[in-house]
């Protein structure tokens, strides 16, 4: 019963990895790492829409594509922009208009702004009880603040949602930093899912941190 | 640095007798500075002042207005709002770390000073963690691990690291209430500064 109780609260994947998850347990933070153009971000938006209507509220932060990017992206899977279910945080800077789904900050520089835009859609949509937050991309982050600021705030980030059940899932473009960042940074979560591609453009992906689960080289085809 | 071991607290009042109560509750533990109106505030703020207490009701500069000049100097420093009435605005919005309302009993005050003063901790724990994270990754670098078990170095950074990672990790928790998640951010955007001095 207890299990089952507990199997009930996982968030589901459905079979957005090439790999047999059935879930992951509430609080979960994942670090999705690969080179560009490697499908990272798409990755991303399948964990946290895996099926076409998605079962749980979504907040997007973005210091990369604005807005009307993200969108186009979910638009594809089904998403309803429902300002009750589906949230943009746009740190990119991007004009737009005023739209009761997307909150603007000025700049990923700005780590309070980006903090306060989280907790007022969290508020807005309810303060639901599960979640899932995508973030795109560390590597933009670091263009912006050092690379102590960006971990603290990616720390303080990623053990709010957790406090709260929230699934947490985050993208990082290892090419562009030193090694040793990434491991530090990579340290943060709970779990991480590796992309890598081959000159002929075969492409693998492989997961560690999930239980049940063997940190092995998957074919991982587009 | 801090003048004092438990932090320096600024208290801003136009009521003297306010502020001679809230130093009789604080200065036991806290080194204590006063400014009876805004300009005062802001001349007697400087980098070693670690929580204001501001009134936001005072003649001359208000307490929002005091606010948004100690935000654009870039203290580090946490801002709790003394109000008569419970805000009806959002305190998260307009920059505010904490608010107390007025008349506060002596454990309210202690508290919300306290809590400013822990929430800083967490930010500056987090951000050592992190250049410590660093260090240990360069002294793993090319050494064995037989190597790294014989450096006294890196057992004391081990030591030092899973010391930081349970007392960050016990600030979780309280993340998840949206005025100490923001104000424990802005601690860490405004950082920079205090870290000069170690």
């Amino acid at each position: 019963m207890a299990e089952g109780d507990a199997r009930a609260d996982r968030y589901a994947l459905s079979d957005a990895l090439p790999v047999d998850v059935d879930g992951v347990d509430p609080g979960l933070n994942v670090l999705v790492s690969g080179p560009p153009m490697s499908g990272k971000r798409q990755l991303v938006f399948d964990l946290l829409a895996p099926e076409a209507v998605p079962a749980d509220p979504i907040v997007v932060m973005t210091t990369d594509d604005p807005a009307p990017r993200i969108r186009t992206q979910f638009d594809d899977r089904g998403v309803r922009f429902d300002q009750s279910s589906f949230r943009i945080v746009d740190a990119t800077g991007a004009p737009g208009d005023s739209d009761p789904g997307i909150h603007r900050v000025s700049s990923p520089a700005d780590l309070t702004g980006m903090g306060v835009a989280f907790t007022q859609a969290v508020d807005q949509m309810g303060t639901p009880d599960r979640l899932r937050l995508g973030f795109v991309s560390i590597s933009t982050l670091l263009q912006y603040v050092d690379a102590e600021r960006a971990f603290s705030f990616l720390h303080v980030l990623s053990r709010r949602t957790s406090a709260a059940g929230y699934l947490g899932v985050y993208s990082i473009d290892p090419t562009t930093h030193e090694d040793r960042f990434v491991n530090v940074v990579t340290s943060i979560f709970d779990a991480s899912i590796e992309i890598r591609e081959d000159d002929d453009g075969t492409r693998e992906l492989r997961i560690r941190g999930l239980p049940d689960v063997a940190p092995e080289w998957t074919p991982f085809p587009h | 640095m801090t003048e004092s071991e438990g932090g320096t607290v600024l208290i801003v009042d136009d009521d003297r007798e306010v502020v001679r109560t809230y130093r009789r509750y604080l200065e036991d533990t806290y080194a204590i500075r006063e400014a009876y109106d805004g300009e005062e505030a802001l001349e007697t703020i400087d980098d070693d002042v670690d929580v204001v207490l501001l009134d936001r009701l005072m003649p001359g500069a208000s307490g929002g207005e005091v606010l948004d000049r100690i935000r654009e100097q870039e203290y580090d420093v946490r801002v709790a709002m003394v109000t008569a009435v419970d805000p009806d605005f959002d305190i998260v919005d307009m920059g505010f770390d904490d608010y107390v309302t007025k008349p506060t009993t002596r454990e309210e005050l202690r508290r919300t000073v306290a809590d400013l003063l822990s929430l800083n901790r967490h930010a500056t724990d987090v951000r050592e963690y992190h250049s410590l994270l660093v260090k240990a990754a360069a002294l793993r670098d090319g050494k064995s691990s037989y190597e790294l078990d014989e450096n006294a170095a890196y057992a004391e950074l081990e030591s030092r690291l899973s010391t930081l990672e349970a007392s960050i990790e016990s600030e979780a928790e309280r993340l998840t209430d949206d005025s100490r998640f923001v104000a424990t951010l802005r601690a860490i955007d405004t950082s920079q500064r205090g870290e000069s001095d170690g």
